[in-house]
């Protein structure tokens, strides 16, 4: 309850500024969380984090249990991640290119329907490549599209409590995903999966019908300065020293925390009874509950405190992370330790959005340099399971969460030295 | 949540190589055209994989589960006309693919899928590659199992493999690796493991 009071006052404080501002998008004079749009986008968020949860490691499962083997299964998902890895920018510019983000953010929306179908329908080799296509290129499109809705619907003096709430719904979503896709793999069938997947993708649609209404708003978000012509504003957003060594942060980040989970998965897996896959998804959850609960907090933090400090915050729970789980016996001890997951968790959650507009908000090319940022990310996500693999399998588990420990650190360290804040002095200021 | 599989180098390869056909399908406005077998068959070569452990349930000597005997190749690239001659039938109530099945320990909760089979120069059948525990994809192991230690129910509707081992007797298995040089697999308990023919 304090919490929303609080949340009310900087709204109200901020929201003069935000209107003299010609910044993104038309002046919100209510909180981000009671004007119809902000309840959209809270909706939004958590819809579409349930339907993200079908498309993980589970796809291998499900796969397998159609009778696929080890090496197409592998090609399937290399095919994704490559495609993900290869539309990520440029899927960032579309988004930019495009006025109406409304429109995008359904597109995408029916394509994961789209592809969670050909999944559950026809899981053949062919159908599950086009449906790895066409979900990854949707996913590069959708979070892009919803960050510059809520640049437009929020403003900038609000933008941190904002993506706070999205990131909030954003988690209950995956969470209640993970549940609801758990019980109905353990109960039903792994094809059923798929089908709540695509059913799920239909509430999702219904709360665009407020945020349809911003068509303009989008537009302005978009293109703001872009006056200047769209090649002249990209040269310098992407030689920027900022832009650069957040991504390059983010992606020592992920480098150093992709693989943990599964680590750890597997390490519960070998030594805990019949409730290790209980732990796992309790591991799963738990920081999902961490980063509901604490994102606005951490979004208001980075607008009072600055990005700079939150995101160290965020970063230093992973090198402790990783050196309590080595140095644990007891592999129950795992799920506690999560809870530095979601610490980090809400910290990039929010702040990948926020400082990636504070730093191209105004370019006309917020969305490619998101998409940018996911890129690096990405690459990050992809080389961390096979280095811990790799160190895992000569060294042991502990050595293996070490390294990551010491990715992580590094990090911290590039984040600490290297990283400027990015905040501007003031809310409203031009 | 996007954390995707390991064994990236070979992986990417693949991909990019599987990338290209599809692509061109994709362009060529062909991708109504239902599963597409033959550009998918070429690229996995999933389909005699799923037929060979199949056959090797009920006949030992199955073909496809045998790829030193050069007298099958011609069965394989089977474009020409003639049928092969010795067709036997496979009935569906007896014999059954295997990849994918669910195993189940002696209480009859699931443990994990068969992922692979590994067999003998003869084709013999060794041990299964079970894909045990995990959430959601997420923390599962692959171990190898004797191949004695498993029983089949084919011919049931939804029949999954029984294992005969307990949950805590499997669970601590080393890892199977299908590149490293010697892996361990779990045998009969009550068999000195020395006299195992995995040795061999």
């Amino acid at each position: 309850m304090a919490r929303n009071d609080r949340a009310g006052k900087v709204a109200r404080t901020g929201a003069p500024g935000g209107g003299k501002d010609s910044g993104a998008g038309p002046p919100v004079t209510s909180p981000p969380a009671t004007s119809p749009a902000g309840r959209g986008l809270d909706w939004l968020n958590l819809f579409v984090g349930n339907i993200q949860t079908g498309f993980g490691p589970f796809i291998a499962v499900y796969l397998t249990t159609q009778g696929w083997t080890e090496t197409s299964i592998g090609l399937a998902l290399s095919l994704g991640t490559i495609s993900a890895m290869a539309s990520q920018v440029p899927a960032g510019a579309m988004v930019d290119a495009i006025a109406n983000k409304a429109a995008v953010v359904f597109f995408s929306i029916l394509a994961f329907s789209l592809g969670a179908l050909l999944f559950a329908i026809q899981p053949t080799p062919l159908p599950v490549y086009l449906a790895e296509i066409i979900h990854s290129f949707s996913s590069c499109t959708l979070g892009p599209a919803i960050a510059a809705i809520s640049l437009a619907v929020a403003g900038p003096a609000m933008l941190g409590l904002r993506f706070g709430r999205n990131t909030r719904f954003a988690s209950i979503g995956n969470g209640i995903g993970a549940a609801l896709m758990g019980a109905c793999g353990y109960y039903v069938s792994e094809r059923a999966v798929f089908f709540l997947t695509a059913a799920l993708t239909l509430p999702a649609l219904v709360p665009l019908l407020p945020l349809a209404r911003l068509g303009t708003g989008g537009r302005a978000a978009g293109r703001d300065a872009g006056s200047g012509g769209w090649r002249d504003g990209l040269r310098p957003l992407l030689t920027d020293r900022r832009l650069l060594i957040f991504a390059a942060s983010l992606m020592l980040f992920t480098l150093g925390n992709a693989a943990i989970l599964p680590l750890i998965g597997s390490a519960l897996t070998e030594r805990v009874g019949s409730t290790a896959s209980l732990l796992i998804a309790a591991c799963i959850v738990l920081p999902q509950l961490v980063v509901a609960a604490i994102s606005p907090a951490i979004g208001r933090l980075a607008e009072t405190r600055g990005r700079r400090l939150v995101l160290l915050l965020g970063f230093c729970t992973l090198p402790i992370r990783g050196l309590l789980f080595a140095a644990a016996s007891d592999p129950a001890f795992a799920v506690p330790v999560q809870i530095l997951d979601g610490i980090a968790g809400a910290a990039i959650g929010v702040l990948v959005p926020l400082v990636t507009s504070d730093i191209a908000g105004r370019s006309g090319h917020f969305n490619l340099a998101l998409g940018f940022v996911g890129f690096a990310i990405g690459i990050g996500a992809t080389l961390s399971t096979s280095l811990a693999g790799a160190i895992a399998d000569r060294f042991g588990n502990s050595i293996a969460l070490l390294g990551l420990a010491g990715v992580g650190l590094a990090a911290t360290a590039l984040v600490w030295g290297a990283m400027p804040e990015t905040r501007t002095p003031q809310p409203g200021t031009p | 949540m996007t954390i995707r599989g390991s064994g990236l180098r070979r992986r990417l390869l693949c991909g990019l190589a599987a990338a290209a056909p599809v692509l061109t399908i994709l362009a060529s406005g062909g991708l109504a055209a239902s599963p597409g077998e033959p550009p998918a068959a070429q690229a996995t070569g999933q389909k005699p994989a799923q037929a060979g452990p199949a056959a090797s349930t009920t006949a030992p000597a199955a073909p496809a589960t045998a790829p030193p005997k050069p007298a099958t190749a011609p069965a394989a690239t089977a474009a020409a006309p003639p049928k092969p001659k010795n067709l036997e039938p496979l009935q569906s109530a007896a014999s059954s693919g295997i990849l994918g099945k669910k195993v189940t320990g002696p209480d009859g909760r699931e443990l994990g899928l068969i992922v692979d089979v590994v067999v003998a120069a003869d084709g013999h059948p060794l041990a299964a590659i079970i894909d045990f525990g995990g959430f959601l994809g997420v923390g599962s192991r692959k171990i190898a199992i004797d191949w004695r230690l498993l029983r089949f129910d084919p011919g049931q509707p939804d029949w999954q493999v029984a294992l005969r081992l307990s949950r805590a007797e499997v669970q601590a298995a080393p890892e199977y690796k299908p590149d490293a040089a010697t892996n361990q697999m779990v045998g009969p308990p009550w068999e000195a493991p020395a006299s195992r023919n995995g040795e061999k």
